[in-house]
């Protein structure tokens, strides 16, 4: 369950310029709080449908949601 | 900026409530007949048979997956002891009324499946901090209570009994904090009531008494051996804080 942590996760940063809370964008991509909760903490990598969905929701690329660390995590 | 929104209490759903209500009509038609213990079965186990055949389709991805290796954790662990337990009784071992082992194996199943989804949902941290604020709490009660019965003992143990709640709730700071001296700490309790009463109930009584020490042992330290593993095997200190909403801001 626990990703790798040579990826950067960038939702929340996004969520956040979006004005949405947590339980708001759960409800827009299908899923519970508990999901992006775990997403932006780093603790959970979603599948590839659910990224699409994610960077469907920010209108962005999947790339820029999730990009491979080169440094420090941004969670 | 406007006010964080106070995180969804978690309010159980229809299959909690349909589930929950077979699992506890089983238990209390079990003076009936017994076998009305496959309600229990069918309340435990029938959510999660139907969504494995995609007709109950309750959770999403990360839930599925936390129940996933929920389940992976409970055959690793079931399955190690049903070996050492073969291994025992080729060699020649011997115990009474061996069939109490399937209360055992369903004890050691269910509370490893149980754990695992806790640290799924709740992380590390927050798992061990609140099954010892639990354990702590029932402690509390239980002592108060006790002291408060037909025997009254004085003002001074029902004062004083309590305290003995209070390295749970110490413990439970320091899982906090400082996760890998709480795991340490829980280790070194939980072997001490395995080597202390847990070995001496093994040589008094032999079969029996040993089955129903393990399952004791399972539901009253295995949270604790369990949590202090976890917090040992955490590796970091304090996680982030509290799992909150984040305030919105505003969009540019």
């Amino acid at each position: 369950m626990r990703p790798r942590h040579d990826i950067r996760i960038l939702v929340r940063r996004h969520r956040l310029v979006w004005g949405m809370t947590q339980q708001e964008l759960a409800d827009r991509v299908g899923v519970t709080r508990q999901t992006i909760l775990s997403i932006e903490k780093g603790k959970y990598t979603p599948s590839v449908a659910l990224a699409l969905r994610l960077a469907e929701v920010f209108d962005v690329s999947v790339e820029t949601l999730f990009q491979l660390n080169k440094g420090d995590n941004d969670v | 900026m406007s006010e964080p929104e106070a995180p969804k209490r978690w309010r159980p759903t229809r299959t909690n409530l349909v589930a929950g209500g077979t699992v506890i009509a089983g238990f209390l038609l079990i003076e009936v007949n017994w076998w009305f213990f496959l309600l229990v079965a069918a309340g435990t186990f029938g959510p999660g048979i139907l969504r494995e055949l995609g007709w109950l389709r309750d959770k999403d991805e990360f839930q599925r997956q936390a129940a996933h290796r929920a389940g992976y954790h409970a055959f690793l662990t079931v399955g190690l002891v049903a070996f050492l337990l073969v291994a025992f009784f080729r060699t020649g071992g011997t115990m009474e009324h061996p069939h109490r082992l399937v209360t055992f194996f369903l004890a050691l199943l269910w509370f490893t499946w149980f754990f695992s989804s806790l640290l799924a949902y709740w992380g590390v941290q927050k798992t061990a901090a609140r099954i010892l604020i639990a354990f702590g709490c029932v402690w509390l009660v239980f002592t108060i209570i006790s002291n408060l019965g037909p025997e009254w003992t004085g003002w001074a143990a029902l004062l004083l009994h309590p305290l003995l709640a209070a390295p749970f709730f110490v413990l439970a700071w320091l899982s906090t904090r400082w996760p890998r001296v709480a795991g340490i700490l829980l280790l070194t309790v939980s072997v001490l009531f395995f080597l202390l009463v847990f070995m001496r109930v093994f040589a008094r009584t032999g079969g029996p008494g040993l089955i129903n020490s393990s399952v004791t042992f399972i539901f009253f330290v295995g949270p604790l051996l369990a949590s202090g593993v976890a917090l040992l095997c955490t590796g970091k200190k304090s996680e982030c804080p509290e799992d909150g909403e984040e305030v919105p801001m505003t969009r540019k």
